[in-house]
């Protein structure tokens, strides 16, 4: 399996999203914006056609779109403050609508398939490096401003009071949340993306641990998902996506099942 | 010194919600702000914080160093997978420089066995404490509280409100809290500010007292 080149390409790859989806995902699901990827995803959509229409690298314009759009959404929160959610569903109307429009209009022809669903085959070298770029970027601004980003997501208003300087972070975070997204799709795809946001650390939020222990585990699980996927993917040679995205729900029932049983023997440790 | 001078405030110019607000804080008092539910008394703190801008009027403030307690503990998700230190070690990282040891906090606000317990496993009391203790690592000059002793058990309350008194006495830090608890306003405070229907009045705690208890919880004019 490993002999292949682009095996080599998705393992490299996967390395980096598997620890930085849930690095991200933590800080969206805390602040109650689990959608927020599947949202972007779909802007990324818009991004890659835009991006073959001027013969432009797709994760490039992937993040150069996506970013805009992240930025409007975090420049929306503020006026929509009750309905958060709808600003969620305006940008997605908007960059599916340009998607659409590019994809049926015949402009660009590109393989929705592997866009949707995530494909290891379309992974090239020069996909990696821009991973790799991104990637590393990304993961040193979120550790740089890891303390900024627990307070802010904990109590924003604290963090105002502070000295934070609130905006720009969270702009900040809205750009790194775009590259997630932007590096992410070659191999999860469009559709799923949001599984590979949410459930690791929805899995890790049950374990009842502190922030810092929270996230490694969500990193842990993001790490067995993507892999297992990888490699059942090869196997049954089938799409990446939607494989991580069962493992990912299969990976989460395991933890509450664990967290029951352990809960169920306490109870009787009580009792007895 | 705090010094506030002619303020109004109005959501979207409709309605004043605060009219003409004057007061001044010296260095080292205690004034407590009270009044009826929706009568403005939060709202005054957030303007004094700099979360909302006032309608009209001015604040000047010469603190150098504001520390917040807020009232919304209660409203916290207890889910929020963060433990004691880490609320107060953000803190610290985002206040750069001239704050305490963690350790020394913890400890004058007996919290120090709490300190890898998650937030959510507190109780009401114990949480409030840690937003004090958060406050105090700063070393604030001018400490501001929202209902300190909103929802919490007795013992608690007592504690916290022992710690202001010890902290504007000993330490001369200025105070600003919102209270709902008249007992522990008329006992520990320099001065209160009696908020009603959005216009504010200056009075001594003891006349204050007084006159509650001549008016049967009526109308206060001090």
């Amino acid at each position: 399996m490993l002999e292949y080149s682009f095996m080599q390409n998705a393992f490299l790859i996967s390395f980096f999203i598997a620890a930085l989806c849930p690095v991200i995902g933590m800080f969206l699901v805390l602040r109650r914006y689990s959608m927020m990827g599947d949202t972007l995803s779909h802007a990324s959509l818009a991004g890659i056609s835009i991006g073959m229409l001027a013969n432009q690298n797709p994760v490039l314009s992937s993040f150069i779109v996506v970013s805009m759009f992240s930025i409007i959404i975090e420049w929306l929160r503020k006026h929509f403050r009750t309905y958060a959610e709808l600003i969620l569903v305006i940008v997605l109307s908007l960059s599916i609508g340009i998607a659409i429009t590019l994809l049926s209009s015949g402009l660009v022809h590109a393989n929705i398939d592997s866009l949707m669903f995530g494909s290891i085959l379309t992974v090239t070298k020069s996909d990696f490096y821009w991973v790799l770029f991104f990637s590393v970027i990304s993961l040193f601004l979120v550790y740089r401003y890891y303390a900024e980003l627990m307070f802010i997501v904990f109590d924003e208003e604290g963090a105002v009071i502070a000295g934070a300087n609130v905006k720009l972070i969270n702009y900040l975070f809205a750009v790194l949340v775009a590259a997630t997204i932007s590096i992410s799709i070659r191999i999860v795809g469009i559709l799923v993306i949001s599984s590979l946001i949410a459930l690791p650390i929805a899995a890790s939020l049950q374990l009842e641990k502190s922030f810092k222990q929270t996230l490694w585990y969500g990193i842990l699980f993001s790490y067995i998902d993507i892999f297992s996927g990888i490699v059942l993917s090869y196997w049954l040679d089938a799409a990446p996506g939607g494989i991580i995205a069962i493992n990912s729900v299969i990976l989460l029932l395991i933890v509450l099942f664990y967290k029951h049983k352990i809960r169920s023997n306490k109870k009787r440790i009580i009792q007895e | 010194m705090l010094k506030i001078d002619h303020l109004y405030f109005s959501y979207n110019n409709v309605k004043n919600l605060l009219t003409d607000i004057n007061f001044t804080l010296n260095d080292g008092e205690y004034i407590s702000i009270i009044g009826s539910n929706g009568s403005g008394k939060s709202t005054l703190i957030r303007l004094i914080l700099k979360l909302i801008e006032p309608t009209d009027g001015t604040i000047n403030n010469t603190f150098k160093n504001m520390a917040y307690v807020p009232q919304r503990f209660n409203q916290l998700n207890i889910h929020f997978p963060i433990t004691v230190r880490e609320v107060l070690a953000s803190y610290k990282k985002v206040r750069h420089n001239g704050c305490q040891d963690i350790s020394e906090v913890l400890n004058l606000l007996n919290l120090k066995e709490k300190e890898q317990t998650l937030i959510g496993q507190l109780s009401g009391g114990q949480c409030q404490k840690v937003f004090i203790a958060r406050a105090l690592l700063g070393n604030p000059d001018l400490l501001v509280l929202d209902e300190p002793s909103n929802g919490i058990d007795v013992k608690s309350r007592d504690e916290i409100y022992e710690l202001l008194a010890n902290l504007n006495k000993s330490k001369k830090m200025s105070i600003i809290c919102v209270e709902h608890n008249l007992q522990a306003a008329v006992k520990n405070s320099t001065l209160l500010y009696h908020i009603k229907k959005g216009h504010g009045h200056m009075c001594l705690p003891e006349r204050y007292a007084q006159e509650y208890i001549k008016n049967d919880l009526g109308d206060i004019k001090c």
